[in-house]
């Protein structure tokens, strides 16, 4: 009872990991990225790849479990320019600043109430690219549409 | 070809690995009597084709009727046809609460009915695939005659057995022993193991594996199966490995140094089969194309394919993606010579890196499909067949090399080799992932 009372002071409810993905959809896409959905990336799926001229931004978002957002932003590092985790709690723990600063990972916030998404950490070019994996991610990437 | 190496059966389409990478690595093959019961044609003609200089041993399996019966039912409750075929050839005793009630010890008490259950488990391991063999159409390419003009006959028969955890030793063990008691009156040419099932927290109960041992010190069993209930030796702690080279040690003991095989063991199980060992635990490990090296008695669903590499010098199947994120930090996919001296130079490795290190992603190729997932499709990413195929045969061509080293290396090579991946892995990956291999060292120098 206790920890769920938590979570509903810290975390806007109404609002689902579909909806957070909307708003994050239209903060990249305002901001001139062409953004898709889901993609596959060895075995896993980025919930959201922002693409900038040759540049790739991988988001994940993450409602509640945000450690997990920070295993999975970890695949990510062979294939993304950029890492993001997404998160819609109305404070952000020191555990995740912390852990988003050391990978280098980017924070963005989306605040329900008042419908605005901003960043709290920007993310740091990740050097840990893999060009021979980032080439069968870039064809992967092709294959899926565009989310408007 | 090495003594210590086993394969484990398991589905038909696997057959062509039972001789990969040459004809004779294995020193020989664990089937399971469930498929030999269903397809002992096709049985029959896999040892014929493929793996007719082996050994073979049926696994009876008779712990599958002690569970719940969901276990050997489908979702229809209607039970499973393999396995209904297994039952029918061990007779009333399994088939007759087969798929309602699990079998319980007060089910066996009985001395006429164990003597005809074990006495039906016998033939069916001694002539159900042999008698196949003897009149298969690929009979007629073999010599019999090297084999005392006999089709070939298991290596040993099973004594039927029952899985004991803490809780349920005292019920099943006195039938365990009863069992293999019935099995060794009843031995002719034939050698006769015993087969331990047991959990995890039995190796850590020295008083419980103590009196086990002791119970079957009486019995002249040639030799014992082990499988202990999903240790993962990776994962394991200290004491469940000491637990098990302590109980390898014991039976050995018991059955005048012959054989004890691990039914699902990794490289450390491998590694107590060193004869260099003061006392090696096991004489054979078992393990399948790319599967088994821990198993749970109590299976458990499977889950989407995923390509996964066997780093060498971890001795560890690990995600492609991780792999090739360990790797690329490590600084081994820079050129093909530093990926062949640090990671694998065996000839599917060479094959598939052909020089140039950017094709290691072949090792994770996988196609992309669209699947149900709640209410909405989800992309998943599939590994494709030859992705799959190379994983296997490099972790096959790996796995001969393990067993060779562990018959041949030193003591201080095997522990050299143990260091060598954990000085060279943890500063990328953490202490915790490396750990294995000091906690493996340990072990084994006591």
């Amino acid at each position: 009872m206790i920890q769920y009372r938590k979570l509903m002071m810290t975390t806007t409810s109404t609002i689902c990991e579909d909806d957070l993905i909307q708003a994050i959809t239209a903060f990249f896409s305002k901001n001139g990225y062409r953004v898709r959905h889901e993609v596959p990336n060895m075995g896993q799926s980025i919930d959201l790849a922002a693409t900038k001229n040759r540049w790739i931004t991988a988001v994940e978002a993450k409602l509640h479990d945000w450690t997990r957002g920070l295993k999975q932003c970890k695949a990510h590092e062979l294939v993304a320019d950029y890492i993001c985790i997404a998160v819609a709690t109305q404070n952000i723990s020191d555990r995740l600043r912390d852990q988003a600063l050391l990978n280098g990972y980017g924070i963005i916030r989306w605040d329900n109430r008042k419908s605005v998404c901003q960043w709290i950490e920007r993310p740091k070019r990740n050097e840990k690219v893999w060009l021979a994996q980032r080439r069968q991610f870039s064809r992967n990437l092709r294959g899926i549409e565009y989310v408007e | 070809m090495s003594s210590n190496h086993w394969m484990m059966f398991s589905t038909f389409a696997e057959q062509r690995h039972f001789v990969y990478p040459t004809r004779d690595t294995y020193h020989g093959i664990i089937l399971n009597a469930n498929m030999a019961a269903h397809a002992p044609d096709g049985i029959a003609r896999f040892i014929l084709t493929k793996t007719y200089q082996q050994r073979y041993i049926i696994d009876p399996m008779t712990h599958a009727f002690q569970h719940d019966p969901r276990h050997i039912t489908d979702s229809e409750g209607t039970v499973k046809r393999s396995i209904m075929k297994m039952a029918q050839e061990y007779g009333e005793l399994i088939t007759n609460n087969l798929g309602k009630r699990p079998l319980l010890p007060s089910m066996l008490k009985d001395e006429g009915e164990c003597k005809d259950f074990v006495e039906s488990c016998l033939n069916f391991q001694k002539s159900h695939i042999s008698q196949r063999i003897e009149t298969s159409e690929d009979a007629k390419y073999i010599n019999f005659d090297e084999q005392d003009g006999t089709a070939p006959k298991p290596f040993a028969l099973i004594a039927p057995y029952f899985y004991m955890k803490e809780a349920t030793a005292s019920l099943w063990l006195d039938i365990n022993v009863k069992l293999a008691e019935l099995t060794v009156k009843q031995k002719e040419d034939i050698p006769i193991f015993g087969m331990l099932v047991l959990s995890q927290g039995i190796l850590l109960n020295n008083t419980l594996v103590n009196k086990i041992v002791e119970k079957f010190k009486s019995i002249s069993l040639d030799g014992f199966l082990i499988w202990i209930d999903d240790l993962n030796e990776a994962l394991a702690e200290e004491s469940h490995l000491k637990g098990l080279i302590s109980l390898g040690r014991k039976l050995r003991a018991i059955s005048g140094s012959k054989q004890v095989i691990n039914l699902h063991g990794g490289y450390f199980s491998v590694l107590a089969t060193s004869e260099k060992l003061s006392v090696s635990a096991l004489s054979g490990v078992c393990h399948g194309p790319e599967f088994g090296e821990y198993r749970a008695v109590i299976p458990v669903g499977g889950g989407i394919p995923i390509a996964r590499y066997y780093i060498p010098l971890l001795h560890q199947r690990i995600r492609y993606r991780e792999a090739a994120a360990i790797l690329n930090e490590m600084g081994f996919l820079q050129d093909a010579r530093t990926f062949h001296d640090k990671v694998c130079e065996c000839p599917e490795c060479r094959n598939t890196i052909d020089n140039n290190p950017d094709n290691f992603t072949l090792f994770g190729e996988s196609n992309v499909k669209l699947v149900k997932r709640g209410s909405g499709l989800a992309r998943m990413e599939y590994p494709t067949p030859r992705t799959k195929l190379r994983c296997l045969q490099h972790y096959l061509e790996r796995k001969r090399i393990e067993y060779e080293f562990a018959s041949t290396a030193s003591i201080e090579q095997l522990k050299g080799d143990l260091n060598s991946g954990c000085e060279q892995f943890k500063e990328i990956i953490g202490l915790d992932q490396v750990s294995h291999l000091e906690t493996w060292q340990q072990c084994l120098g006591d």
